[in-house]
């Protein structure tokens, strides 16, 4: 292993718990969160030279995650229009580690979204990233950030019962 | 003055020039109904942000941390794989143990024994003999390098106790084997987890834990090496995401 690549894993293993949540306020359960992760790391790995000195490595990851994500719900969707009308099972309801109602009512929410304004949702509210940084993230401009976030946001508010 | 959804938002967000925010403060000052609007973006953002955050304190799954490490990390690599986390049911928050609560294990047993004991059973020893010294495998090595003392489950195979550094600047942690009814002391060693002593414990199911005995071997043995304090759960979590090194 080189020297950039081990110092790739390391920041990566340093940033777990976050990558593990950002995948989890994007999938069903944790189970399939770190099945996410896991891909997305192996791809980093994979691609660490794209990674530039002196990035952000949380961003560079959060993107792979990003795209990652977005290839399993392409592939799922392709598959299921094949041979699965219904859902396949591929996420079970209750995970063993998911017994905490609350982070499933609001995952269970989340999930309602639609996935351009989940991902605006998962790295500003949950993540805590900037309107800047999360539009560098997801490769869009902060406009179209701000109006995904707004709409989803209020989606989300809704199906929460919050005040209004 | 009317605003749209996204400037408040924004607004609640902290994402506003100073000007405008000063200008939609003194707004939500004289108006309620705004002042409702604002509070509703904050509310949803702390109520997702919430429910994740949990997350972060849930053990990492060794499949994971080896997974970054790469291809390279060998044996480290195959004990990770046992460890299962993502089965694990709920996990209750798990008390630490002091000083005084390893102090309960009825000691005395010290390494000659467990190398003829079941620990060295074929299928996975908690420990391997290497280089004239004694190092944790199996389990055993799993737990000392993935597992959370504030995380785990009074059900886990291993418990860990306590962690700290060693005056000679290596991590240390003790832990106690329910199924071996032993318990021992493990500082971080290169790649290895080298046991510096083991004792028999009298009882690893719980009543240990009630128990108030002074535990000679092992307490002795982390008196004579730690420097300050026994790691919180959050350096704890910082060693580890560091690899103990």
């Amino acid at each position: 292993m080189t020297a950039p690549t081990e110092e790739i894993s390391e920041g990566i293993v340093a940033l777990l718990p976050r990558l593990r949540r950002f995948a989890r306020s994007l999938s069903r359960n944790q189970h399939d969160a770190d099945d996410l992760v896991q891909l997305a790391i192996e791809r980093a790995l994979r691609n660490h030279e794209q990674f530039r000195g002196g990035a952000s490595l949380s961003g560079w990851l959060f993107t792979i995650i990003k795209n990652a994500w977005l290839d399993q719900l392409r592939a799922r969707t392709r598959h299921r229009e094949v041979a699965l009308p219904e859902d396949s099972g591929e996420h079970p309801a209750v995970s063993p580690v998911d017994t905490d109602t609350e982070l499933w009512s609001v995952s269970e929410a989340m999930d309602k979204l639609p996935e351009e304004q989940r991902l605006a949702i998962a790295l500003v509210l949950v993540e805590g990233l900037s309107y800047k940084e999360a539009s560098a993230v997801l490769e869009i401009p902060m406009g179209t950030l701000t109006s995904r976030l707004a709409r989803g946001r209020a989606t989300l508010a809704a199906a929460l019962g919050e005040p209004a | 003055m009317t605003y749209d959804d996204e400037t408040l938002m924004a607004y609640a967000d902290g994402e506003l020039d100073e000007a405008q925010r000063a200008a939609i403060s003194a707004a939500v000052e004289k108006d309620p109904a705004l002042a409702r609007r604002v509070e509703r973006h904050r509310a949803t953002r702390a109520r997702v942000a919430g429910a994740f955050a949990r997350v972060l304190e849930q053990p990492l799954p060794g499949k994971l941390i080896t997974a970054a490490r790469g291809a390279d990390a060998g044996p480290a690599q195959r004990r990770a794989e046992v460890l299962q986390f993502p089965s694990r049911t709920s996990a209750p928050p798990a008390r630490r143990w002091g000083v005084r609560e390893w102090g309960a294990m009825a000691a005395s047993v010290v390494l000659g024994v467990l190398v003829a004991s079941q620990w060295l059973a074929p299928a996975e020893p908690f420990l391997s003999p290497r280089n004239g010294a004694l190092v944790a495998s199996g389990g055993l090595a799993t737990a000392l390098e993935t597992q959370l003392a504030s995380t785990q489950s009074d059900t886990d195979a291993v418990q860990i106790g306590v962690s700290f550094r060693s005056r000679s600047g290596e991590y240390c942690r003790s832990f106690a084997l329910r199924e071996a009814g032993a318990a021992g002391l493990a500082c971080r060693t290169g790649d290895e987890w080298r046991i510096s002593v083991t004792a028999a414990a009298a009882d690893v199911s719980g009543g240990m834990r009630q128990a108030s005995a002074a535990a000679p071997a092992v307490l002795r043995e982390i008196e004579a090496r730690i420097a300050g304090e026994p790691l919180d759960a959050a350096t704890e979590k910082d060693a580890l995401a560091g690899g103990w090194k």
